[in-house]
């Protein structure tokens, strides 16, 4: 069969594209935080961590309460707790965003896997888990070809879903999130304005905290069903690409990670359809399709103008 | 991105600068070891126990001396390649990809030209190391100056990519051996393009630490003569610091961010190299994160040859030394991945890591007063 044949057969496939939504659905609800930290003027390339540390005490909390509502919240508040740990070193201590960030991501890694051993020991986590659970639409569900797409999606993508609207709705239509991009554009002048600036960038670091948390509990309760070491692997820098390549736009990154999901779903549904491209480079698709579609297509990106600058009061 | 600056007045002299300058990290490296040790203690360990079985055995015998260094060559080598980069303005946070793409292509010219001659063939094969490295990274710095798409996601993109060809090269490809069993491996080494060990096991026993310390000493100098005594080195630090300004000042940005890329890429290949001229041949996934750790290195080091040399020793000597840490106190190894952490931390947030030992300090004073 030629290759336009095959790819023409595995594009008529439900599961490519319910794929993509599986895949894009960590990476939209840390992107989406990554947009509203770096829009109030706070670098912020901690998603990994956060969204790893999210999964660990998910599952922990999980297995610990057999409540998968107690365990996402737990997720979502360990998410929190850690990007507050980033906000108080960038935005009160004026730490190097960047350095800050990084260690954040190393220091979730190894607190994970260190207490991953300390609780469970080579074991690995106790298997019956609750999970969070699929929501199936009643009349969509029955539809055909859209049916198998969206018609039985996880809570936590239909989440990620609404997180989209609402977070520009939030940034570019509430007094609130027009503070916080002027705080990031210009805190100087929003200082002068009245506006908190540290207040700000606080509730914002915290809020993408928060939605890391929750793309960490989606990963461990969700899809995995568990938590291995580093299980993240990379979710959170790709999110962080998919903030960048969609301009430090709340619908932008949304497409990108949709263009990521995509090449990670098109990777598996090639993978043993006769292509006779090798795995190991099919699994490179997403990023071969990343790079080209940023030098070819999206060009430039330009973050907040006061992005990583911290801010010193009354100077 | 700001580099945070120090909020000290800057003593006189360059020793003195030296010294002010690792301040922050040796406080860091204090905290970070006071933390893991509440963490240690907080999960029912004993935190004396864990950091003497870490220090012994990471610098206890002359044996794990050579092993300290071991695991530190990659790490020094890679962050140069971060901050080489860094240096340019432009944050390589894919010197993994590229230390994999050095790692291939040097054990391609060593396993294919196994007739070759010895010292033309370690030639060439750190030609083919730095070049691969360089080309890899230089895609990433065209891209950025072509098109402007962003060197943190090209590079990180690119890095999946290189680790995915070593993947198809090892498991699927030209690179498999025929008589391919169990771990997924290249074939080996000629010895005769092994690198002379420094000390011969007359002195000591398995000692495996090769020239390739003295290769990393060299890139060290390298690093800093071309940044500090070269006009391209000049070009680089102004784009770094003001790109504009740079091309007002009529420095062609473009070319020199290609260069500075190849360069950084060139160091990360030849720290690809250096742990499969330790085991003598190339294994699937043989890097457990140089190019990651790099990243926290050269921010630990803040981006001076000397600073990254010493903090690569430090993180090497915690790698090795966790082993043994491991074994004998049953400490997570993994301790050593948080302490890395908090001293990136600490170095990072100085403002607070000074905070804290003044207020640590007063405590401190107000307690011995009584």
């Amino acid at each position: 069969m030629n290759l336009i044949g095959i790819l023409a057969g595995v594009f008529a496939r439900p599961d490519l594209w319910a794929g993509t939504l599986r895949f894009a659905t960590p990476l939209t609800l840390a992107a989406l935080g990554g947009v509203i930290s770096e829009r109030s003027g706070v670098v912020n390339i901690a998603m990994e961590g956060m969204m790893l540390v999210g999964a660990f005490f998910a599952v922990l909390a999980a297995a610990a309460t057999g409540n998968v509502l107690v365990a996402t919240l737990v997720s979502v508040a360990c998410g929190g707790l850690i990007a507050s740990v980033h906000g108080v070193a960038s935005i009160q201590f004026r730490a190097n965003q960047i350095v800050s960030g990084m260690a954040i991501n190393l220091l979730a890694l190894g607190l994970t896997s260190f207490l991953l051993f300390h609780f469970y020991s080579l074991s690995g986590t106790p298997p019956n888990i609750p999970a969070l659970p699929d929501i199936t639409l009643p009349v969509i569900s029955t539809m055909p070809f859209v049916g198998k797409v969206i018609g039985t999606m996880n809570i936590a993508t239909w989440l990620a879903l609404l997180a989209v609207p609402v977070t520009w709705w939030f940034l570019f239509r509430t007094t609130l999130g027009l503070r916080i991009r002027a705080v990031g554009e210009h805190p100087r002048a929003a200082d002068t304005l009245g506006v908190n600036v540290f207040q700000m960038r606080y509730l914002c670091v915290i809020l993408s905290g928060l939605l890391s948390g929750l793309g960490g509990a989606y990963l461990a309760l969700g899809v995995a069903h568990s938590f291995t070491d580093n299980m993240t692997s990379g979710a959170g820098f790709i999110a962080l690409a998919a903030m960048i390549f969609g301009k430090w736009h709340p619908v932008g990154a949304f497409l990108a990670c949709l263009l990521f999901g995509f090449g990670s779903s098109l990777g598996i549904n090639l993978q043993g359809s006769g292509t006779g491209i090798p795995d190991q480079l099919i699994s490179a698709t997403p990023y071969i399709l990343t790079v080209i579609a940023l030098a070819g297509l999206v060009g430039r990106s330009t973050a907040p103008a006061a992005d990583g600058t911290p801010y010193e009061v009354g100077e | 991105m700001s580099v945070a600056t120090a909020p000290l007045e800057a003593p006189r002299g360059r020793i003195l600068r030296f010294f002010a300058a690792g301040i922050t990290p040796v406080l860091a490296v204090v905290l970070a070891i006071i933390v893991g040790g509440l963490l240690v203690l907080a999960t029912g360990g004993n935190p004396i126990v864990a950091y003497q079985q870490m220090i012994v055995g990471a610098v206890g015998t002359p044996f794990d001396i050579s092993e300290t260094l071991i695991s530190s060559i990659p790490l020094i080598l890679a962050a140069y390649a971060v901050s080489f980069a860094f240096r340019c303005g432009l944050f390589n946070i894919g010197a993994e990809g590229q230390l994999y793409m050095g790692a291939v292509a040097s054990t391609w010219v060593a396993t294919t030209l196994s007739t070759w001659p010895g010292p033309p063939l370690i030639a060439l094969a750190m030609i083919a190391a730095m070049a691969a490295g360089a080309a890899w990274a230089a895609i990433a710095g065209f891209l950025k100056a072509r098109t402007g798409a962003h060197e943190v996601i090209t590079t990180m993109m690119l890095s999946y990519v290189a680790i995915d060809i070593s993947h198809w090269l090892l498991e699927a490809g030209p690179m498999t051996p025929a008589n391919a069993y169990g771990t997924p491996e290249s074939g080996p080494i000629p010895t005769q393009a092994y690198f002379p060990v420094i000390l011969p096991s007359s002195i000591l026993a398995n000692a495996r630490l090769n020239i390739s310390l003295f290769i990393t000493i060299l890139a060290g100098v390298v690093f800093a003569w071309i940044l500090w005594r070269t006009p391209l080195g000049y070009e680089i630090r102004a784009v770094g610091l003001n790109a504009k300004a740079a091309a007002y000042g009529g420095i062609g940005v473009a070319s020199r961010m290609v260069i500075a890329m190849a360069i950084a890429g060139a160091f990360a290949g030849l720290a690809g190299m250096a742990p499969v001229w330790v085991q003598h041949r190339l294994y699937d996934s043989f890097s457990p994160g140089y190019g990651y750790e790099a990243i926290a290195i050269a921010l630990v080091g803040k981006n001076s040859a000397i600073g990254i040399f010493l903090a690569g020793l430090l993180y090497g000597a915690m790698i090795h030394g966790s082993v043994a840490m491991q074994a004998n106190a049953n400490i997570s190894g993994y301790l050593v991945e948080i302490l890395q952490a908090l001293v990136l931390f600490f170095v990072g947030a100085e403002m607070l890591t000074r905070w804290i030992i003044r207020r640590g300090g007063l405590r401190a004073v107000l307690e011995a007063a009584g």
